[in-house]
C-alpha cells in the first residue's frame, strides 16, 4: 500500500476477531480494558450497529468480515 | 436504401468535442453515416433546432423487478435513456433458487423500498439461473439492459442462510466463482456489493459477511472477464469511504478491473469531505487503479407517511422500529397510545427543528386539504400544538395517509455538486431507478443536468454533459461500441432542445402492481428517443417497435 496524505490507518478483521483480539494485536501497550473501549470509540460505526435479537441465528453484533475497524482516532 | 436519417440536428457526438450541424444516418442498428447524407432512408426525422446525441446511459439503478412487467422501465427513456444498469448494491434477481424469493423481496423491500405487493402480483417467478432471468427480460424489452449480478445473491445461491452468518470455505469460494463465471458467460457486466445495506431483519447483508478472501476470489474472475465491480459504501463517513477507496484501488491494480462506488454526496455540513475523498481518488488514479466515484445531479428530497418505513426515520429506532415492522392498525394504536407517543415525540425532538419545514404534500380527507402546500411549523402554529404532534395528529387523522416532503435534505450546494460533475475523474451516476419509489422520483436526473448544471450553473457545457451520460460511462462500464455517434456504433439517439431539456414536477402516480403507488417525474425537452435503429419514444408517445439488447450480451 502506496503512503498517502492523511491517512488514517485501518485494518480488516482476521478471522473470528473480537475486540479483545484487534486491541491485544493492534493496541498492545495500553490495558486490555482502556483498549477495548478506545477501539470501540474509534469504530461507532461498527459497534453501535443495532444488534439481531437473543434468540435469531444472528444473535449479537459481532464484528463483521467486510467491516474497516480504524485503530488510529479521527484526524479531524 | 437506409433506414432512418435524423436530418439538421446539431450533432454532439459523445466525445465532448463541439457541436455541428449535419445529419446521421442508420442502418440494420448502427449509425453508417454522419455529415449532409444524400441517399433516401425509409423513414425521416428533420432535426432542426435540435441536439442530436448519443442515448443516455443511467449506470445505477434497480430496475430489475420492473423489467418483469415494463419492458420500458416507464419513465426511464423518457428522459433520454437507452440503457440501464440493474443489480446495484448486491442485489440482483438472478441467480436465485425458488427457496430464496422471498428472502430477496424482503431485502428489495427494505434496502430499495419497493413494494411486497408488487413482487406478489406483479412477478411470474419463472427462473433461477442468471441465464434464465434475461431469457425472461428479454421477451419484452425496450431499453438496453447491462446487468450486474448481485454479490449477495451469489452467497445466497451457494451457502443458503449461512450466507448471513460466517465467511465462505474454498469449497464455497470456487463455487462461488464459477458461478459468478456463469452469470459473466451469459451477460452480466459485472458483480456489486454493499459494505452498508441492511436486510428485512434489519441486519447485514450477506456480501457483508464476505472477507477479503472471498472478495479478491471474486474479483479475479470478474479480472478474467475484464469486468467492473460496484459497491455501496459508508457514504455517510469520509474516513470510511477514503478506507474503501484504497481498498477498492488495490482490488483494481490487482486484478485489473474498474471499480466504482456510490454514491458521493455533498454534505453542506462537511465540504471539507468532498475534497479528502476526490484528492484520495486523484491519488489512486495516479498510480494506476480505476476508482470511479459515483455522483447524482438531483438534490436529496424526500417524502413519506406513516405507513411505510421512511429513511428520514432510520436514525430514530423506536419510529423506524414501529413503522419497520408495525402493522396499519399496530401504528395507529402506537400513536394514540399516550406513553408511546411521549416517548416518540421525545425521540423525534433530537432532530429538531427538521419537522418544522416538512411541508405537507397529500391528504385524502376534505377538511385537512386548506393544510396542502403548508408547512407543518405553520400548520402547527393554527393548531396551537408543536410540529412533531401535528405531523402525528395529521398522520392519524388521515388514516396513516398523510403524505409529508423534506426538501433538499442534501447535495444541495450547487457550486460543490457542479465542479463535481465537471471533475474527469467523476462518474455520473446514482439515480436508484426503480427504486425508493414512495420516497422519491428517481427519474428526471439527465434533464436536471442540463437546466441546472448547464444552462443555471454554467458548470459544463452541452459538450460536456453529454459526454458525461454516454462515452463516459460506457467506457467506464466497458459498453462497447455505445456513447458514440460515430460510424458502426450503435443507434442509441437521443434528439432534445437543449435550451428546454429538463426534468418535470414531481408527482404521485398509481401504476405499480398490487396497485401500489410511487414518485415519478415527465420530462422536459426531450424530442425522440431511437433504441437499436428504432423509434421508442417520440413526441410524448412510446411506441411498439424498439427492441433493447442486453449488454454485453451473452
Amino acid at each position: 500500500m502506496a503512503t498517502f496524505n492523511e491517512t488514517r490507518k485501518s485494518i480488516f478483521p482476521e478471522g473470528q476477531d473480537t475486540w479483545e483480539s484487534i486491541s491485544q494485536r493492534e493496541l498492545p501497550d495500553m490495558g486490555s480494558e482502556e483498549a477495548v473501549g478506545i477501539l470501540q470509540s474509534w469504530n461507532l460505526h461498527v459497534f453501535m450497529r443495532p444488534a439481531a435479537a437473543k434468540d435469531s441465528s444472528r444473535a449479537g453484533n459481532p464484528i463483521l468480515p467486510s467491516d474497516i475497524i480504524f485503530i488510529a482516532p479521527p484526524q479531524v | 436504401m437506409l433506414d432512418l436519417i435524423i436530418r439538421n440536428g446539431t450533432i454532439v457526438d459523445g466525445t465532448g468535442m463541439p457541436g455541428y450541424l449535419g445529419d446521421v444516418a442508420v442502418k440494420d442498428g448502427k449509425i453508417v453515416a454522419r455529415g449532409s447524407i444524400l441517399e433516401p432512408a425509409a423513414l425521416e426525422i428533420d432535426a432542426a433546432g435540435k441536439t442530436v446525441s448519443p442515448g443516455f446511459i443511467d449506470p445505477h439503478t434497480h430496475f430489475d423487478a420492473q423489467l418483469l412487467w415494463d419492458g420500458r422501465a416507464k419513465p426511464a427513456i423518457e428522459h433520454g435513456i437507452t440503457t440501464i444498469v440493474p443489480g446495484n448494491c448486491s442485489l440482483s434477481l438472478a441467480p436465485l433458487k425458488a427457496k430464496h424469493r422471498m428472502k430477496l423481496v424482503g431485502m428489495f423491500n427494505q434496502i430499495e423500498e419497493m413494494p411486497i405487493k408488487a413482487f406478489e402480483e406483479g412477478v411470474e417467478w419463472n427462473w433461477e439461473t442468471f441465464e434464465e432471468f434475461l431469457s425472461r427480460i428479454k421477451k419484452d424489452l425496450t431499453i438496453n439492459v447491462a446487468p450486474l449480478v448481485g454479490h449477495s445473491v451469489l452467497r445466497l445461491w451457494v451457502m443458503g442462510d449461512d450466507s448471513m452468518q460466517r465467511t465462505a470455505n474454498d469449497e464455497e469460494l470456487g463455487r462461488m466463482q464459477e458461478l459468478l463465471r456463469e452469470c459473466l458467460r451469459n451477460g452480466a457486466i459485472g458483480m456489486s456489493t454493499s459494505f452498508v445495506d441492511m436486510d428485512e431483519t434489519l441486519q447485514p447483508v450477506p456480501s457483508r459477511y464476505a472477507d477479503q478472501q472471498e472478495l479478491h476470489a471474486l474479483c479475479e474472475v470478474l479480472g478474467e472477464f475484464n469486468r467492473i465491480l460496484q459497491i455501496v459504501h459508508e457514504f455517510y463517513d469520509a474516513d470510511i469511504t477514503l478506507a474503501r477507496i484504497d481498498q477498492l484501488a488495490e482490488i483494481s491494480l490487482r486484478h485489473k478491473i474498474t471499480t466504482t462506488f456510490s454514491p458521493l454526496f455533498v454534505n453542506v455540513t462537511e465540504n471539507d469531505s468532498v475534497n479528502r475523498i476526490m484528492a484520495r481518488v486523484d491519488e489512486q488514479f495516479k498510480r494506476g487503479a480505476r476508482v470511479w466515484p459515483q455522483v447524482q445531479t438531483r438534490p436529496i428530497d424526500i417524502s413519506f407517511c406513516f405507513e411505510v418505513p421512511s429513511l428520514l426515520f432510520i436514525r430514530l429506532p423506536s419510529w423506524y422500529q414501529m413503522m419497520r415492522f408495525g402493522s396499519h392498525d399496530d401504528i395507529k394504536a402506537a400513536l394514540k397510545d399516550e406513553a408511546k407517543r411521549k416517548q416518540l415525540v421525545a425521540e423525534a425532538a433530537t432532530m429538531s427543528p427538521m419537522w418544522d419545514g416538512l411541508i405537507l404534500r397529500q391528504v385524502d380527507s376534505d377538511a385537512n386539504q386548506q393544510f396542502v402546500g403548508k408547512t407543518l411549523a405553520e400548520i402547527a402554529a393554527t393548531r396551537n400544538t408543536s410540529t412533531i404532534d401535528t405531523m402525528i395528529d395529521l398522520s392519524i387523522e388521515e388514516d396513516l395517509q398523510a403524505h409529508f416532503l423534506a426538501l433538499n435534505m442534501g447535495h444541495t450546494d450547487n457550486d460543490i455538486v457542479g465542479s463535481l460533475l465537471a471533475n474527469p475523474r467523476v462518474h455520473l451516476g446514482a439515480s436508484d431507478g426503480g427504486a425508493h419509489i414512495l420516497s422519491f422520483s428517481t427519474y428526471g436526473d439527465t434533464g436536471y443536468l442540463f437546466s441546472q448544471f448547464v444552462r443555471n450553473c454554467k458548470a459544463l457545457t452541452v459538450e460536456e454533459a453529454v459526454k458525461k451520460i454516454t462515452l463516459d460511462t460506457a467506457s467506464i462500464w466497458g459498453m462497447n461500441n455505445r456513447g458514440l455517434l460515430h460510424l458502426g456504433y450503435a443507434a442509441d439517439i437521443t434528439i432534445f432542445d437543449a435550451e428546454q431539456i429538463d426534468r418535470g414536477e414531481e408527482y404521485y402516480v398509481q401504476d405499480v402492481p398490487g396497485d401500489g403507488s410511487r414518485y415519478v417525474r415527465d420530462s422536459v425537452g426531450i424530442d425522440t428517443v431511437i433504441i437499436g435503429g428504432e423509434i421508442a419514444y417520440r413526441h410524448g408517445e412510446y411506441t411498439e417497435s424498439a427492441i433493447g439488447s442486453i449488454i454485453p450480451g451473452a
